[in-house]
């Protein structure tokens, strides 16, 4: 478990959580409130910091896979706290630990590319569109650009 | 855990606080649709250098770093093609429905845009782009995506091979105008002039037959006529150089379907049996085989055209019961557009068997055509025989010329002039997939 804690320790310190004042800017500006109905602080950027400052462990936490990793609560931050870096870096980590099951594959390359609640938005969004398109955006962004550099060119 | 909501439907009742903008149609776009702009990217000319990324760069950021740019050569050394992503500018573009900022918006001119002062650079646009056509910067995970450099693309200006090329489009449009006039007046011909006389048709020396109804006779009879014959071989020549052209453009019963498809909804759903398009050539044959049993025309009795040109007309003979034939089969246009033509009528079960020996084919090239963002000769064709599933994949869909009516909705409506008529033996639109 030491190891974990060290990683742990070390992804907190890359992405600077604990110069966090705790204003909650990023909150305030993360696209996830508009996004999920659960919204909740255990989600939100703020609770994430909180959660990795004092130690707990989130690789077990689905809270962390509803992010977008956009740049809005990074550039917000007065204290240069980079929440993206910090989810990054917490996903790393639990995918190591055996979480893939988080993360969409692309049917086509098998690379994990999109979170699976950011999916499910996206689709959610999208529900109107025949079932034939939302197989295609199930690809990753790579492979659907070969495909049609394999139908077009 | 719930699955992620969608915004508008939420039950906190939280909407966004930006509305979004809807597009007004007006009058004038009915008829003179405004042209938006677009580029054109052709493989056959792409030779993969790069300075359509570079020249983008340099507008972007300032400096040259292909990774800024809003376009991206995707370079298949192996088959040595390269094709070019940008943004495709859809009509109901996917990115705008997906972001969850309303960053990205589709203005007046039809330009899809990224409001840099909402972007947060998420990424869902790529996620939801059929084209993955948003891309993220490589150094500054930003998103860029093309704006069309307000009307001047630098990297149209600079392609050394024209590879890319600035359009505004073309579409026919006037074909409509054409078609609703031929139309018209052969309605009023053959309803209201020379009374009944679709089924029969007597210039001087000169007769046509309704085939369908020559086809009965022959087999009602059992007796070859040689006007039928003539007249049978006459509309089958004419239907092998032209297709079925009649549907779309003689048959008056034809001609009130739409004009009935203007006015009333879509409601029902059909059978799924009927997808086939079989059954029309059952019903012809059970007008055959219904005229040797009883030695007279059996469908010609019901025929909706014949009944068109009997009931209703000039000299008003009003024939009770044989009125309600036609608003009768008129009403399957609740279901789908053109129904009866579809999937029953007999005349043009006949046609499309001569039109399988059919000299002219329309194609759709994959290529010019903008898929994903377009699809609306799928959405205008009254036969619905354009894949639009295909179209979408970006193939050039196969159109059956026995079931198309040859109204040249297509041709008049493609903004992009990807719909054409080929012959037969060509081999479709340069650069088309056949697959």
């Amino acid at each position: 478990m030491a190891g974990l804690d060290e990683s742990l320790r070390r992804i907190g310190k890359e992405a600077g959580i604990d110069r966090c004042v705790e204003c909650g800017r990023c909150t305030a500006v993360c696209p996830m409130a508009e996004m999920y109905v659960n919204f909740s602080i255990a989600m939100s950027p703020r609770g994430i910091i909180k959660k990795a400052l004092t130690g707990e462990s989130l690789a077990a936490d689905r809270n962390l896979w509803y992010c977008t990793e956009c740049n809005a609560g990074t550039d917000a931050c007065p204290q240069q706290v980079s929440c993206r870096d910090l989810v990054r870096g917490l996903r790393r980590l639990a995918l190591d630990a055996g979480k893939q099951e988080e993360m969409s594959v692309c049917p086509c390359c098998g690379e994990r590319f999109l979170a699976l609640p950011v999916e499910d938005f996206v689709l959610g969004r999208l529900r109107e569109e025949p079932p034939n398109v939302k197989n295609w955006l199930k690809l990753c962004p790579a492979c659907r650009r070969e495909g049609y550099l394999r139908r077009n060119a | 855990m719930e699955p992620a909501n969608n915004i508008r439907d939420n039950e906190l009742g939280i909407d966004d606080l930006r509305p979004r903008r809807l597009e007004k149609r007006t009058l004038m776009d009915r008829f003179m649709p405004r042209r938006r702009p677009f580029i054109l990217f052709d493989p056959d000319r792409c030779t993969g250098c790069g300075t359509c990324e570079t020249i983008c760069a340099t507008r972007n950021v300032g400096s040259i770093a292909p990774a800024s740019a809003s376009i991206r050569v995707i370079r298949n050394d192996a088959r040595g093609r390269n094709l070019a992503v940008y943004c495709q500018h859809c009509r109901k573009p996917l990115c705008v429905e997906a972001c969850p900022t309303r960053a990205m918006t589709r203005g007046e001119d039809g330009i899809v845009r990224i409001e840099k002062l909402f972007c947060t650079s998420c990424g869902l646009c790529t996620a939801a782009c059929p084209e993955a056509a948003p891309l993220r910067d490589g150094r500054t995970s930003e998103i860029r995506k093309c704006d069309l450099c307000e009307g001047d693309p630098l990297c149209v200006r600079h392609c050394p091979n024209s590879a890319l090329t600035y359009t505004k489009g073309k579409a026919f449009r006037w074909i409509k105008g054409v078609r609703w006039t031929v139309q018209l007046i052969s309605f009023m011909l053959l309803v209201l002039v020379f009374l009944g006389t679709f089924c029969y048709f007597n210039a001087g020396s000169f007769g046509l037959a309704c085939p369908t109804g020559a086809l009965q006779n022959i087999f009602a009879t059992g007796r070859v006529l040689l006007a039928g014959l003539t007249s049978l071989l006459a509309i089958f020549l004419l239907t092998v150089l032209l297709g079925r052209f009649f549907c779309g453009w003689i048959c008056p019963f034809g001609f009130v379907l739409d004009l009935v498809d203007r006015i009333i909804p879509k409601k029902f759903g059909l059978p799924s049996f009927l997808k086939t398009r079989m059954a029309k050539y059952g019903i012809l044959g059970g007008a055959a085989a219904g005229s040797a049993a009883f030695g007279f025309q059996v469908f010609c009795t019901v025929c909706p055209i014949g009944t068109l040109c009997r009931s209703y007309g000039q000299q008003a003979m009003f024939r009770g019961a044989e009125m309600a034939i036609v608003p009768l089969l008129a009403g399957l246009e609740l279901t789908e557009r053109r129904s009866w033509c579809r999937y029953f009528c007999p005349v043009g079960a006949l046609l499309a068997l001569f039109a399988s020996l059919h000299l002219l084919k329309i194609v759709i090239g994959a290529k010019q055509c903008k898929k994903f963002s377009c699809i609306q000769c799928a959405e205008v064709c009254p036969m619905g025989i354009i894949n639009a599933d295909k179209l979408r994949e970006g193939l050039s869909p196969e159109i059956p010329m026995t079931e198309c009516i040859g109204c040249l909705r297509c041709l008049d409506r493609c903004p992009y002039g990807a719909a054409k008529i080929r012959f037969r033996w060509q081999k479709g639109v340069p650069g088309e997939v056949e697959r």
